[in-house]
């Protein structure tokens, strides 16, 4: 008796959660691809203002938060360097790196761990045509990556960088400061299944120190310049191209496992 | 006005080709596909399989003596596609659709997609995964 009382009651409750269920308003979007983003600028038809200022944390700093896609990857295009592009530098490989960087080139960057959808590294993971997401926590800044679904932690609450990595990651470990309106992240201990620091397949070594510089000009776009330190691999330190960012309003990130990935047994490379 | 236009297509157009082509998949299209060597297959779609890395067009291709030929073509990943307004039921099994894209080095049955069209002509996932400006979830250039 008891037991079809517990049944009773079990299909009772399944009965009024379908009823909530049918009761619910309909989403408005598919998923989370087109969620309205509360509390942004917006323009008189309703769009993101993208050119509105650059939001600004209760301490006056600017706020990062927010989706960020490349510019190269976004249908209007990458907007013209900034003035401060004028900094950027080649970089200037010791004999080793060039060697291997060349060997590279020749198979078509056939053996690149993400090609097994291994993590990208730093700064990799921030050059790939999905977003990522930065939120700010108490103490860290948090970086989300859309794709392969990797995070990054960026201390903020003073510790500086360990001397020694006992376990050196594929993310590294990272701290960051404000220097006047610019977020200075510095990154190390990435470990040397990282392949290539970017797309074009440049190597590196245990001694690799990232320095990214977030500057948020206004509320829709941000530039990250970005510091390659690493003396065992380059003759001095260089500086990359400058990245462009654009924000995406009214989307969130999307979940992206590698469920079935075909390629590698493919890859022939020449 | 038309200059003003032009000119942010122009150099986009000209930083987006300084970018190697790999960048726009998980891998290095040149290290999988020829892009010497361009396939067009027509035929039935078996599946469209929607997982990441990549999409998976799967068909069936007739040739003229009626020998099937079954056949992989790899697309965008579905997150790709469906920021670009693409989703799982974009296709359906037993459309009849029209593949152009680049053949694996490998001499396998498999290619990158270029463009996928139906029977009538029209884009589906407005076009493969190579970086191409029809690339399905690449962004329009």
């Amino acid at each position: 008796m008891c037991v079809d009382k517990v049944r009773f009651n079990s299909i009772l409750h399944l009965f009024f959660c379908l009823a909530l269920c049918c009761l619910a308003p309909a989403p408005s979007g598919a998923q989370w691809l087109d969620y309205p983003t509360k509390g942004i600028p917006r323009t008189p038809d309703g769009k993101a203002n993208l050119s509105a200022p650059a939001p600004k944390l209760p301490d006056g700093k600017p706020d990062l938060s927010g989706l960020w896609l490349g510019d190269q990857w976004s249908p209007a295009g990458r907007r013209p360097n900034p003035p401060g592009n004028a900094r950027s530098s080649p970089p200037e490989m010791l004999p080793w790196a060039q060697k291997v960087f060349d060997e590279r080139r020749a198979s078509q960057i056939k053996d690149d761990p993400e090609a097994r959808c291994m993590p990208q590294g730093v700064p990799k993971a921030s050059t790939l045509p999905y977003p990522f997401e930065l939120i700010n926590a108490s103490g860290k800044l948090v970086m989300l990556y859309e794709m392969y679904s990797l995070r990054r932690e960026i201390f903020t609450d003073g510790r500086e960088l360990p001397k020694e990595f006992i376990s050196p990651s594929w993310m590294g470990y990272s701290v960051g400061k404000w220097e006047g309106d610019e977020f200075v992240a510095t990154t190390a201990g990435i470990n040397d299944q990282v392949w290539n620091i970017d797309l074009a397949g440049h190597p590196h070594s245990d001694v690799l120190r990232v320095t990214e510089r977030f500057r948020r000009v206004d509320f829709g776009h941000m530039d990250i310049q970005v510091t390659i330190d690493d003396p065992k691999t380059y003759t001095k330190p260089w500086i990359m191209p400058a990245m462009r960012y654009t924000l995406l309003p009214d989307t969130d990130l999307l979940e992206f496992v590698c469920e079935k990935n075909i390629d590698p047994q493919h890859m022939v490379g020449k | 006005m038309r200059f003003s236009l032009a000119a942010p297509l122009l150099f986009s157009t000209l930083v987006t080709a300084l970018v190697p082509a790999r960048a726009f998949a998980h891998h290095s299209f040149a290290a999988e596909f020829d892009a010497r060597k361009p396939v067009e297959l027509k035929g039935t779609l078996i599946e469209l399989e929607w997982v990441n890395p990549h999409a998976w067009i799967h068909m069936e291709v007739k040739d003229e003596s009626g020998k099937v030929t079954k056949w992989d073509c790899e697309l965008g990943s579905p997150n790709l596609l469906m920021r670009s307004g693409w989703r799982r039921d974009s296709l359906k099994k037993g459309d009849f659709i029209i593949v152009n894209g680049s053949a694996a080095k490998d001499g396998s049955n498999l290619a990158n997609a270029k463009t996928v069209k139906l029977a009538d002509g029209t884009r589906v996932f407005n076009a493969g995964s190579s970086g191409d400006a029809g690339t399905p979830g690449a962004p329009v250039q």
